[in-house]
């Protein structure tokens, strides 16, 4: 277990609102979302001296530029537009997913080099569609994909999908479930994106993308921002909202085989990585986890991640939620408030955010009764992905 | 092995662009011969093709040619266009081959002449070659049958 085990804490959420295609400029949702995580904490931008992010614009294919501000917000134009570049003492950004910088920031705050530091991470949703291949030529690893049209993220999931589902003998109908308790989760979330239920049957009749994959298997991009203010958990207990601890921490180093993105049996290995890590860095067992945040930027993982995890064998991930396991009053409450397939795109600030909903007891309808013990994980296990544990302060 | 003529499309799918380690893939194409990078140190099969060998760290490598056979890892059907030059070949297969010459040795290509409701994870496939224009032939799938 790390020596700083429990000494840092998120002690205020911020999001901007979230929707498709609004008027205002991301970064304008930027200082919104990290305006709200600070006024969460009751501190103020003079008091903020750290910031990271992942300013990366995931569109595949295109041939637009990246404008700061509007397609990205990179923390030195964000700090600037927060009057915080003449007192900041640090700024991240990651190539790797923004959580990766969740963990450089807690590693700042225990060094000693920050007190205080927002993690934010602000999407756009390009202009036409994030896949688009209109380049007359696939260079570098996409040579060996996007020729064969396999360059849409989703059917990348479609493979693992696929091959889950004909080694165990599953159809989508198995998941059904599962996606329609997800979305009654949503309704639940004041940040949730969808205001309408879905049923069962709306999901297997749902648009396909990349068979298995379906439109509802994916999470829905979003303009918008979340940020997350840290800080140690001496100072958080002074602050306005109760601290949630966060006890440990992992990263993946588990990489595809070169020429694919993803395989399952890759993800498996690097799920099971990135776990024996967590639990080696937290002092925490599998069984002692209230409530499981687990990536959902493509559902196939939600299933997967339970398995990596340790929490079902290889190969019942599925049931577990095909049987109600993971919905809000099952065994294990999995995405209480929606995941990303409700909130959005936000690449895995839904899992941390919502983990601290739920240990500091603010998650309203959707509160796990008491929950100690939140698991975060994020991305597909392997290379970059990354998972977290966050505890009740008792 | 055979040579499969691309159905006539109104804008090309994105073409493969040969870099210095990639090229000799791309020229056997061409040839319609299927050569993949192998490790001269331990024997290592190696796709895509890399800097060194990731079983044994060895920078001495080559292409050899393979079977062209491998089983169905696995599969998905797009029915959603992922670009231009797609938009007239929906739904369209990409599968993931598994060639013969070593576990785990993944290949990713489209799978012609069958149809979705026929693939069955570990069935035979074999390698044909796919003009995509007269620059560019890329390895496709087709099944093997009982082969």
């Amino acid at each position: 277990m790390w020596a700083f085990s429990n000494k840092i804490a998120v002690a205020g959420i911020g999001y901007s609102a979230l929707s498709r295609r609004p008027q205002r400029p991301l970064m304008s949702l930027a200082v919104e979302a990290c305006d709200a995580a600070l006024a969460d904490a009751g501190l103020t931008r003079k008091d903020v001296n750290g910031l990271v992010t992942s300013p990366a614009m995931p569109r595949y294919g295109g041939a637009r530029g990246t404008i700061d501000g509007i397609d990205v917000v990179t923390p030195w134009a964000l700090s600037e537009r927060l009057g915080t570049h003449r007192h900041l003492a640090w700024t991240g950004s990651t190539n790797a997913m923004v959580t990766q910088g969740f963990q450089e920031a807690a590693m700042a705050i225990a060094s000693g080099v920050c007190d205080t530091v927002i993690v934010y991470r602000a999407l756009h949703v390009p202009q036409g569609s994030y896949v688009n291949y209109e380049s007359k030529y696939a260079a570098a690893g996409d040579q060996f994909m996007a020729p064969y049209g396999f360059s849409v993220p989703p059917s990348w999931a479609g493979t693992v999908a696929r091959r889950y589902f004909e080694l165990y003998g599953y159809s989508r109908a198995d998941f059904a479930r599962y996606i329609a308790d997800n979305r009654a989760n949503t309704l639940k979330n004041p940040n949730g994106f969808w205001d309408k239920p879905l049923t069962r049957q709306d999901y297997l009749d749902a648009r396909m993308i990349a068979d298995p994959m379906s439109i509802l298997d994916c999470d829905i991009p979003v303009d918008g921002c979340a940020a997350l203010l840290l800080t140690s958990t001496e100072r958080a207990r002074d602050l306005r909202c109760k601290p949630a601890l966060l006890t440990g921490f992992s990263a993946g180093t588990h990489p595809a085989p070169a020429g694919l993105p993803m395989t399952l049996d890759d993800i498996w290995i690097g799920c099971e990585q990135v776990a024996q890590r967590l639990w080696q860095s937290s002092g925490v067992r599998p069984e002692e986890i209230d409530t499981a945040q687990v990536y959902d930027g493509f559902a196939p993982f939600v299933y997967l991640w339970l398995e990596g995890l340790g929490i079902v064998p290889r190969g019942e991930g599925l049931a577990f939620l095909r049987d109600g396991h993971g919905s809000l009053t099952g065994k294990l409450p999995v995405n209480t408030g929606g995941g990303a397939l409700g909130e959005g795109r936000l690449h895995g600030m839904t899992q941390l955010a919502e983990s601290v909903i739920q240990v500091t007891d603010r998650g309203g309808e959707r509160q796990v009764p008491g929950a100690r013990r939140a698991v975060a994980t994020i991305s597909n296990g392997l290379t970059k992905s990354t998972a977290f544990i966050f505890s009740r302060d008792e | 092995m055979e040579s499969t003529q691309a159905p006539a499309a109104t804008a090309l799918r994105p073409l493969p662009l040969a870099d210095e380690v990639s090229a000799p893939f791309w020229a056997a194409a061409r040839q319609g011969r299927l050569d993949i990078q192998r490790c001269t140190a331990c024997r290592h099969w190696i796709h895509a093709p890399a800097l060194a060998c990731p079983a044994c760290g060895s920078e001495e490598l080559a292409f050899e040619p393979v079977s062209g056979r491998g089983t169905l890892y696995s599969w998905t059907v797009l029915h959603h266009s992922p670009g231009p030059g797609f938009a007239d070949m929906l739904p369209l297969i990409v599968g993931i081959v598994e060639l013969a010459e070593q576990p785990h040795l993944l290949l990713c290509a489209n799978l012609l002449q069958v149809e979705p409701s026929a693939l069955r994870l570990g069935m035979p496939v074999r390698v044909c070659f796919e003009w995509l224009d007269s620059d560019h032939a890329v390895p496709q799938f087709v099944p093997a049958g009982d082969a």
